[in-house]
């Protein structure tokens, strides 16, 4: 069973004047037991509303979605997940603390349970100190942390988090990093929406990227990276071989002691057999690949066309 | 749902327009003196002043808390947060009524508390001519209490469809002013002069809001209180019925309406 199965979902808003907008567009995609996805996409493509119709906020025009087998909307399918919304807002009069204690009775923790994990979350997402005070007077950051406890106080197996490092501190956002590989680590599958492609490379098996409603690209990162690989940056030692035979290469630097040469991918065989043939000396390979940004803008590029 | 409910009562006794509505009832304390002004029935005139201070605050407070709740977790965005916890919708919408209903109970408790002993002095330093009937002020206090638990379930339907506070609010205004009267124009059209003066389409059209309004002047018992009537008690249980059915309706239509709106 799939922890998240969304199969042709659409979903069309309709605005004043009988202006329409597809902001889903026939979406399938699959989230397996033990997986962290990570779904990109520039403003306005449409993950904030995948996350709603999966949560039961808003209904969708077509299309079906289960979460642990359960149909979105109804009441089992989210007895099994944590949810953090965009920009998260929480009921103000009360503290960090008694939220979650509302949260995790809510999900019918016992109450030994429930006061464990609530000083363990608390602590960990270092809102210990603020945890008496109303929620009022909380920074934004640390709202999004309230959000971030309140997914995982009852120890879920499905995480469903729309933009989780919004709103932190580069502290906060390693913290959720780390969090993220843990909750991996134990087997919890994590579907998460985010504008930064640098996050989804550190912690993600799979992304998908979503451009005005449809899913354009679909892949494990470890794909993307290789795929990504255009070539090698390969340093020799000078004042040794003949570097001639190596001419045909094009030179990226060079000082006193060392060359660098791009070698495209395909004439890598080659290269290393010409410098072993005339006795250069290889000191350095280096792979150069685009990372996951330049794949992402080029996706979002022809999305755009 | 009783975890919603805890959580609403906790939020109203924070909530500062809870506080300033309360301090009203620093009026209460001016009650015995300033009917001992009339000098003539004043007895009358406390319980009468105690029981129009209580429905006013009542009414403030069913306005402004049944209004508000839901349309502010709305507007606030905490329904993205709330609804997306394993509850249903309809289980929300009663959790958030019967913390305001228990809320307004314990209000009018307290208040009647207060009214009772404003009235008790005034009784002792101006006997009235009838003795006070305790029952009669007691039931008058609760069917009040009724009367504006029922708007709160007006003002909660009201919300569940509104993107504004201006429906809720001014809707369960309107309602009151309407829902006070619908007797009263109901009595008239039986009349022999209304049958000649008004058409049948007009008749028909007061007669549809008739049934449709909630009629509230049957959850008032002031002139019971005022002046130590005994109480109807079939009069009364009909009222409790017709309570619970109309509130029931209500909260039924609400939770229909909210489990079909978008939370965008
Ligand atoms: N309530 C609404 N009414 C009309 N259109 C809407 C509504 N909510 C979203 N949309 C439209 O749907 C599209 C997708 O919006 P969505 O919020 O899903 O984007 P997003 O990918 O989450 O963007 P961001 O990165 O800015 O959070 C946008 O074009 C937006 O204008
Ligand atoms: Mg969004």
């Amino acid at each position: 069973m799939n922890a998240i199965d969304i199969s042709g979902l659409c979903k069309q808003f309709k605005g004043k004047k009988m202006t329409r907008v597809d902001a889903l567009k026939n979406l399938d995609l699959q989230i397996v037991p033990g997986e962290v996805f990570g779904y990109l996409g520039p403003n306005g493509a449409g993950k904030s509303t995948t996350i709603k119709c999966l949560m039961g906020l808003i209904r969708p025009t077509a299309g079906t979605a289960t979460i642990m087998g359960e149909p979105v909307g109804s009441v089992a399918s989210r007895t099994k997940v944590g949810f953090l919304p965009e920009n998260p807002a929480f009921y103000d009069y009360l503290s960090a603390e008694e939220y979650l204690r509302f949260v995790g009775k809510t999900f019918r923790m016992p109450e030994a349970l429930l006061s464990r994990r609530t000083d363990e979350t608390l602590k960990l997402l270092e809102l210990w100190d603020a945890r008496k005070r109303p929620m009022r007077g909380y920074s934004k950051g640390m709202v999004q942390r309230v959000g971030l406890a309140q997914t995982m106080i009852h120890d879920p197996d499905l995480y469903i988090l729309d933009e989780p490092m919004s709103g932190l501190d580069p502290i906060g956002r390693a913290l959720v990093k780390e969090i993220i590989l843990d909750l991996k680590k134990r087997g919890k599958s994590v579907f998460f929406s985010t504008h930064i492609t640098d996050d989804v490379e550190k912690v993600c098996d799979r992304v998908g990227v979503i451009v005005k409603g449809q899913l354009e690209a679909l892949d494990s990162v470890e794909n993307i990276v290789r795929k990504g690989i255009e070539g090698y940056i390969v340093q020799t030692r000078l004042g040794q071989g003949e570097h001639d035979s190596l001419k045909g290469f094009n030179i990226t630097r060079r000082n006193e002691t060392f060359v660098e040469y791009f070698v495209p991918v395909a004439g890598f065989n080659e290269f290393i057999a010409l410098a072993g043939h005339h006795s250069v000396e290889v000191t350095l390979v280096e792979t150069k690949r685009k990372d996951l940004e330049s794949f992402f803008l080029e996706i979002v590029r022809k999305g755009n066309s | 749902m009783l975890n919603i409910m805890a959580i609403s009562l906790k939020g109203i006794f924070r909530d500062r327009i809870f506080q300033g509505i309360m301090g009203l009832a620093v009026l209460f304390l001016f009650i015995p003196s300033a009917a001992s002004l009339s000098m003539r029935q004043v007895t009358e005139l406390s319980i009468t002043l105690s029981l129009s201070l209580i429905s006013f605050i009542m009414l403030l407070l069913a306005v402004f808390l049944g209004a508000t709740s839901i349309w502010k977790d709305i507007e606030r965005r905490y329904t993205y947060s709330i609804l997306s916890l394993p509850l249903s919708r309809t289980a929300y919408l009663l959790g958030r009524f019967l913390g305001i209903a228990l809320f307004m109970l314990l209000t009018a408790l307290f208040l009647g508390g207060v009214a009772m002993l404003a009235i008790k002095v005034a009784s002792v330093l101006y006997p009235p001519a009838r003795p006070v009937l305790w029952i009669a002020v007691l039931a008058s206090i609760l069917y009040g209490t009724l009367k504006y638990i029922l708007l709160v379930a007006v003002s909660m339907l009201l919300a569940t469809v509104s993107t504004s506070f201006f429906l809720p609010v001014f809707g369960t205004i309107c309602t009151y002013l309407a829902g006070s009267i619908t007797q009263q124009v109901y009595d008239y059209l039986h009349t022999p002069a209304a049958v000649k003066a008004i058409s049948p389409i007009m008749k028909q059209a007061a007669l549809f809001f008739y049934y449709l309004l909630p009629n509230l002047s049957a959850f008032d018992l002031k002139v019971n209180a005022i002046y130590a009537l005994p109480l109807n008690a079939s009069g009364l249980l009909m009222t409790a019925l017709y309570f619970i059915v109309y509130t029931s309706v209500l909260l039924a239509a609400g939770a229909i309406l909210l489990g079909r709106r978008e939370m965008k």
